[in-house]
């Protein structure tokens, strides 16, 4: 595959703050990538650079190969839906999606039964066909995003820039919309970069995940990697499904933390974190703990979480430490674990993580 | 799909269900209503009465009564209310008097055009290229510390700047544009317009730069994003949403311009007679009646001038 934009090490600061440091990554054209970062890890300033609302201080942008230095945000032809969506509120729907088409500066749309052939086909792509002659502050939430997606689809862009799409929305609609973009997408064939500080629609969405942090690339690669080898530290505590202990290794296979030994494997030693997904913890009773399976540590159970599909338990480990346990209930019924008693978490070494520093 | 399944759902096994729930509600609404109806009623018209009343003491009788006054017997010194039409065609009939209504109109326009192009930049710059909301406080406020002054002074500190030996023909002559000084500036028409546009900019500039500060930045970044360049952002997109700041302004600009006679007054030498400055005399020399028909002419004018512009926006969807 090529690579469509590619920025090389690309650094921006705001006053004193380093927003991106050196970042460097290539999009493949005909993708979706979702871009994974905790707020504040310059994930919407990576966008705005793309889009050109914000020049790089060091570093460069390419589209298919062209520096976009020189080149403003109207000729990059670099589709970018805002979070708040910004429609234009004295435009009806029709002419928001014409909007582009018609003004742009170059080459603009003058014939207008082929204008209202493109915004109309558009308009059924996106699901919106009888919608066109609605006010902005007539459509709901979930149409005011189609209206801003379409608007910027209209124009044949060669990059769609999503900054957290979803975010508007309540729960139910971004569960169709995820699968909404999806379509739209592939129907398209175009590359869409999609923002957000969610964990679970960045695997969901992308056919490669992005993990930025503190204005670096910290990992991109395909969401089962990222989520299964998460390749530092930091990515792992972004995912949101990892124990983190914190010791050391003396490279005998025993990882030290506080009020704790845990095996892991015998390679690697000195200061590091030792992760554990919260679904691969398996919890018995304290005294009847048949140690022989695996390794594990003793926590008492605080509460749990039901949340229909799976159960999260809450335990208190050494030092204070909460940890989750995470069961699926297609293969388990939730077990009861009663508030204040002592329980032996385990599970196998193989699949602790463990990241030296 | 997912939503088919709902709403299908939904209708299985809920739309009976909530079709004798809505049905209960109806009907203990309107019982409600039945009972309710004469008390609110009541209330209502309890909590209008205090604007009304006052609205009809002060507004509408005395529009009412210039109305009926216009039409009374003028006699030397006194008015009868014998009903006339003597002072309609003598304001009618009177080139000196329906010369003032064109000239009030004319200078009403050219000030309305001078404050906007003037205050139309001046708002741009306040309300969309300065970022920070204190700092545009500040300018705003800037904008209006010449009201601090007396407005009589502020109209008779341009005596001094436009007059035959006033600040601006001395700079000319010693910049050498022009060797004698420029007469026309003062107790002109010209200085009448600076004087007002002077005065009145401010209320252009207001209303605009509140509207412009509200304009979301991201749609600007959108227009941007999808194409458009600085000049065609500012046709489609910014022009279009400080509109209604410009009908508002405008609406300032037209009742105080319209009503004015203290500018002309003073900047003019008695020269340039407004229907304002008809109203004065006439009123100081006891000629009510005629008076009253030109008071008549100049809040039709008023009205007329108000509803058009309240055609252009609809005020109440955008504040």
């Amino acid at each position: 595959m090529t690579a469509v934009l590619e920025l090389k090490n690309v650094t921006k600061r705001f006053g004193g703050e380093v927003a991106l440091d050196r970042l460097s990554i290539a999009l493949e054209a005909n993708e979706y990538i979702s871009l994974l970062g905790p707020s504040g890890s310059g994930k919407s300033t990576l966008l705005r650079i793309i889009a050109g609302f914000e020049k790089p201080d060091a570093g460069d942008v390419l589209l298919e190969g062209r520096s976009l230095a020189q080149v403003p945000a109207y000729r990059r032809g670099i589709g970018f839906v805002s979070q708040g969506f910004a429609l234009f509120p004295h435009l009806s729907v029709f002419e928001n999606v014409a909007f582009g088409l018609r003004n742009r500066e170059d080459d603009p749309l003058r014939d207008g039964a082929a204008l209202r052939r493109r915004v109309d086909e558009m308009l059924g792509l996106v699901g919106l066909a009888d919608l066109g002659d609605r006010g902005t502050d007539q459509i709901s939430g979930g149409q005011k995003q189609r209206v801003a997606l379409a608007r910027t689809l209209v124009a044949d862009p060669k990059i769609i820039l999503l900054d957290e799409p979803l975010g508007a929305l309540d729960a139910n609609l971004r569960t169709r919309m995820r699968v909404e973009l999806r379509r739209i997408r592939q129907q398209l064939g175009i590359t869409f970069v999609h923002v957000t500080g969610n964990e679970d629609e960045a695997l969901a969405m992308g056919d490669r995940v992005a993990v930025l942090d503190r204005g670096r690339l910290a990992q991109i690669s395909d969401p089962d990697s990222v989520y299964n080898r998460p390749e530092s530290a930091r990515v792992a505590k972004f995912l949101n499904c990892y124990n983190m202990f914190e010791g050391r290794c003396d490279g005998d296979g025993v990882f030290q933390t506080s009020g704790a030994s845990l095996s892991c494997s015998p390679d690697g030693a000195g200061p590091g974190m030792y992760c554990v997904r919260f679904d691969k913890i398996k919890v018995t009773p304290a005294p009847a703990a048949s140690q022989a399976a695996g390794t594990g540590i003793q926590a008492t159970f605080i509460t749990s979480e039901y949340s229909g599909p799976r159960i999260t338990y809450f335990f208190r480990g050494p030092g204070e430490k909460v940890l989750e346990v995470e069961y699926h209930l297609s293969h388990q019924r939730p077990e009861e674990f009663s508030v204040g008693d002592e329980y032996w978490l385990s599970w196998l070494p193989d699949e602790a993580l463990v990241y030296f520093q | 799909m997912d939503a088919s399944r709902d709403s299908n759902a939904l209708s299985d096994g809920g739309s009976e269900r909530a079709t004798a729930e809505s049905v209960r509600t109806e009907q203990a609404a309107r019982q409600q209503a039945r009972s309710g109806t004469s008390s609110a009623r009541s209330t209502t018209a309890m909590l209008l009465a205090p604007g009304t009343i006052w609205m009809l003491l002060f507004l509408v009788v005395p529009m009412l009564m210039m109305v009926y006054v216009s039409f009374w017997t003028q006699k030397t010194f006194s008015i009868e209310p014998t009903l006339t039409v003597q002072s309609w065609v003598a304001f009618f009939s009177s080139e000196t008097y329906f010369a003032a209504l064109l000239r009030t109109i004319k200078i009403w326009l050219i000030v309305l055009a001078t404050t906007f192009a003037l205050g139309y930049p001046t708002a741009l710059f306040i309300g969309l290229f300065i970022k920070n909301k204190t700092l545009q406080t500040i300018v705003l406020v800037l904008c209006v510390v010449p009201f601090w002054t007396s407005f009589l002074i502020r109209v008779l500190a341009w005596r001094p700047m436009l007059g035959k030996e006033g600040a601006v023909n001395i700079v000319l002559e010693k910049l050498g544009l022009i060797s004698e000084p420029i007469e026309v500036l003062l107790f002109t028409e010209f200085s009448v317009v600076v004087g007002m546009t002077q005065i009145y900019v401010v209320f252009m500039v207001g209303p605009i730069a509140f509207m412009l500060s509200r304009i979301d930045p991201s749609l600007i970044e959108a227009a941007r994003d999808l194409g458009a360049g600085t000049w065609r952002i500012f046709r489609t997109i910014i022009f279009p949403l400080s509109l209604p700041g410009v009908v508002v302004g405008a609406i300032f600009v037209s009742v105080m311009v319209l009503g004015e006679f203290a500018t002309s007054a003073a900047l003019s030498g008695r020269k340039v007679n407004l229907l304002g400055n008809i109203i004065v005399t006439q009123v100081g020399s006891l000629k009510w009646a005629f008076a009253a028909v030109v008071g008549v002419i100049l809040t039709a004018v008023m009205a007329v001038v108000i509803a058009a512009l309240l055609r252009f926006v609809d005020l109440r969807k955008e504040l």
